[in-house]
């Protein structure tokens, strides 16, 4: 009987510590913590508090009766959503973008990286980094008008030549087939450069001494930077894959948006675009925002499961 | 974008209980202003912007002395006003008048339906210029047979072909009246050279990504298909594009289409490249007669020797004429939400305010401006504006808020512009009109927008040759299978009610 009431006090005594612990921290730390604070306000603000109104997806939300007023109608937007032909049309636009964008432009900056790192001459390096950054600032409304400019079929600088050399000129902006083709070529071309920024930085940590030990036993530079530089960066490359992932379906409503037009659809529509031409331009409040929490739900099981894969694979994950 | 755009909701349902929370002494204040006649009446606008920018206080002053109250405009840019205009209804964000165009729209249509504004029939009979609003009209504007606010008058029908006079009479060409004879324009414009500098670098048709507001819609009645919707006698409702007139319509674009007559790039083009592609001397056939004086301007310095005509008449060679006519000659509702206008006293106080809008007095300060300053009358009387850019900053941003653009006829001492004007009225006579523009349908208000999608994209389709007269059938049934068929049932149930 002895034994519980001695442990008992001294669990108490336990539970101070720790607060006091985090107190004492807290003041330690007051600086830091004080940092954190705007940042959690605005989670709170912006992304926790919004999520109330995800109850208006299983109403019929009409704005002047208030979430309170709106008459609650279950799930009868999820069972439009799933049963319309449309969904499965956005589900495999959008899904197929995120392949492309998974697949193609994610491995093209580590490459690039690479590349640049096996550079010597300092100034050429620097100078290749500028100019390949500099499209990341453009808005995506430049990047289309410009590849508008060069590829329509009036007069545009690319069309001219194909039919300078003789071919049928390509109606580029309205044929289904090369919708995808634009759309992740002008993703390349915005963000390769700014993507690699943050590898060239992972690679200058990288342990000089590993080289040389590499070197001793003979490597040559493919193998240096296979064995050395790429294992050194892997686990910022799965943090920031599985950080895209979690983006998974946000793949720029702007930029679609802007591409989009009556002859593409069929492969240009996404979810993004989708919601807010129900939503916003035609006001149908409840159904955009069933769409758009379905969105956020596929979201966020993929990341899940890709960090419970990676953390299954000897990996971090990111949290 | 769905979570910026939940935030934004709260953001704003928020802010919306804090403002109406401190909106008491101001209510307090109105209600002091309605009792005493000769304190101006402060009213708030929400308005659509339909210039680059707002305007200047100058005729903003003189309207106000001149109906006795105190504006504040909340302008909304026409290009974002589907997404404002809903958001504002969505967040109640309102003002004491509400400037709603996009009648179609099934969020406004909803809130119309939800009551959250006057019916203000029973009022518009004790104001002069209201109650001269025409039986037609009110009934076009109305929803179920109420009516939401007091409708904005515009003339019956628009549209029109505008076409360069001076390559019709370079390559000898009369000014068409049938459709084979535009077609023989086009094709004209294209091949003959009209510019004369040897090369072949001219289109026919410059048309844009619009099939409403641009040629295909204009084209179409002049083969003569329905607007919308065709009634037969018995009372069924057919969409315009299961009729043999609309095949019609796109065989003959798709024939422009395919011959380069028509521009190529057509569905990707915006307004301001279609007319700066016409000002550039790149295209010779223009849809809207109303953007005649604006095409002037832009082509200044650029085309010389630029002669335009407008033309409203051109038939499908049985010598008779039809045009479409924009919401039966609704330009959209002046509202005013209950939320706001708390009292019928408020309420008469503010169409009194409209009913003045329309004199001849306001209606010049909106129109043309100051005498002498933006405007004058020549010897002959003609209307002309001295200072094309004093009176875009001051006074152009006001004329598309007149309540009524028929209520005075002005003489254009521009010829062309005149013409025009003319040519408009003149449409009155042959305008086809939408039978559903009063009717209602609850589909329709849900997903109407939507599956118009549908064919607005076969249409595109079929004009470039990217689907088959089937495919285009299809698309036809889609449509009708996923709700067209039901809309077309409400439309008919709606309709027998308005018939007995």
């Amino acid at each position: 009987m002895k034994v519980p009431s001695i442990t008992a006090p001294s669990n108490l005594n336990l539970d101070k510590k720790k607060g006091s612990a985090f107190l004492t921290a807290a003041k330690k730390y007051k600086l830091l913590y004080l940092m954190i604070f705007p940042g959690l306000v605005y989670f709170i603000i912006f992304k926790y508090l919004p999520m109330g109104g995800l109850v208006i997806a299983f109403q019929d939300y009409q704005p002047f009766l208030g979430i309170t007023g709106s008459e609650w109608v279950g799930f009868k937007h999820f069972i439009r959503l799933f049963t319309e032909p449309t969904f499965m049309m956005l589900l495999r636009n959008t899904l197929i973008l995120f392949a492309l964008n998974i697949v193609i432009f994610f491995p093209l900056p580590i490459i690039v990286a690479l590349m640049l790192n096996e550079l010597k001459n300092r100034h050429l390096k620097s100078w290749i980094q500028t100019i390949i950054y500099i499209p990341h600032f453009m808005s995506w409304v430049i990047i289309v008008s410009i590849t508008y400019v060069f590829m329509t079929l009036d007069g545009g600088l690319i069309n001219e030549v194909i039919a300078s050399m003789g071919f049928k000129k390509i109606s580029f902006l309205t044929s289904p087939e090369w919708l995808r083709t634009i759309y992740i070529g002008q993703i390349i071309w915005k963000e390769i450069g700014w993507s690699t920024i943050i590898y060239l930085a992972a690679i200058t940590v990288v342990d000089p001494q590993l080289y040389e030990a590499a070197e001793m036993d003979g490597a040559a530079r493919l193998r240096k930077t296979w064995h050395v530089t790429l294992p050194a960066i892997r686990p910022v490359i799965i943090t920031l894959l599985i950080l895209k992932i979690g983006s998974t379906l946000d793949l720029g409503f702007e930029h679609m948006y802007l591409l989009l037009n009556s002859l593409n659809r069929e492969v240009a529509e996404i979810f993004d675009t989708y919601i807010y031409t129900a939503g916003l331009k035609n006001g149908q409040l409840s159904f955009s925002t069933t769409v758009g929490m379905f969105k956020g739900v596929v979201g966020l099981i993929l990341v899940m499961a890709s960090n419970k894969l990676a953390k299954k694979m000897g990996e971090d994950g990111v949290y | 974008m769905k979570k910026r755009w939940v935030s934004m909701l709260a953001c704003v349902t928020v802010l919306s209980t804090l403002l109406s929370a401190c909106g008491g002494d101001k209510e307090a204040e109105k209600n002091a202003a309605v009792a005493d006649e000769n304190t101006p009446l402060e009213i708030t606008w929400l308005n659509i912007l339909h210039t680059a920018s707002p305007p200047t206080e100058t005729i903003k002053k003189l309207l106000e002395e001149y109906t006795n109250t105190k504006l504040t405009f909340n302008w909304v840019p026409d290009a974002s006003k589907e997404e404002r205009i809903t958001t504002a209804l969505a967040s109640g964000e309102l003002a004491d008048i509400v400037t709603l165009t996009m009648m179609t729209n099934s969020s406004v249509r909803s809130s119309l339906k939800s009551g959250l504004f006057w019916d203000v029939s029973p009022y518009l009979d004790d104001y002069d210029n209201l109650s001269k609003i025409a039986p037609e009209i009110r009934e076009a504007a109305s929803i179920e047979g109420v009516l939401y606010g007091v409708p904005f008058q515009k003339n019956l029908a628009r549209s029109g072909l505008i076409m360069r006079k001076d390559w019709l009479d370079k390559l000898g060409l009369p000014v068409p009246t049938t459709l084979d004879e535009v077609y023989e324009v086009a094709r004209a414009f294209t091949e003959d050279d009209p510019d004369g500098n040897g090369v072949k670098d001219t289109t026919g048709f410059g048309d844009r990504s619009d099939l409403r507001y641009s040629s295909f819609k204009t084209l179409s009645s002049y083969f003569g298909t329905p607007n919308g919707w065709k009634v037969d006698e018995s009372g069924k409702f057919i969409p315009e594009f299961d009729t043999p007139e609309y095949m019609e319509t796109l065989n003959f674009s798709k024939k422009l289409y395919e011959n380069g007559y028509l521009a190529q790039d057509f569905a990707v083009t915006a307004k301001t490249d279609q007319q700066q592609q016409f000002a550039q001397g790149k295209t010779g056939i223009y849809t809207g007669m109303v953007d005649i004086s604006s095409l002037r301007t832009l082509s200044q310095d650029l085309q010389e020797g630029l002669e335009l005509v407008p033309i409203n008449k051109i038939s499908n060679g049985d010598g008779k004429y039809h045009i479409w006519s924009e919401g039966s000659g609704v330009g959209g509702l002046m509202a005013f939400p209950k939320s706001e206008v708390k009292t019928e006293a408020e309420l008469k106080r503010l169409l009194q305010f409209v009913n003045d809008l329309i004199d001849e007095e306001a209606f010049m300060l909106m129109t043309g401006g100051i005498e002498g300053t933006h405007y004058e009358y020549d010897e002959n009387g003609a209307y002309k504006i001295l200072d094309k850019e004093l009176w875009q900053a001051d006074v152009q941003p006001f004329s598309s808020s007149r309540p009524s653009e028929i209520a005075y006829t002005l003489k254009d001492a521009n010829p062309e512009k005149q013409l025009a004007n003319e040519l408009i009225r003149e449409n009155d006579q042959y305008a086809v009109f939408d039978p559903t523009v009063p009717l209602d349908s609850a589909t329709n208000n849900e997903q109407g927008t939507e599956l118009a999608k549908i064919i607005t994209d076969a249409t595109f389709k079929y004009i470039m040759g990217q689907a088959t007269e089937d495919d285009f059938k299809k698309a036809v049934q889609t449509w009708k299978d996923s709700g067209g068929s039901k809309i077309a049932e409400e439309y008919e149930a709606a309709y027998k009610l308005t018939q007995k």
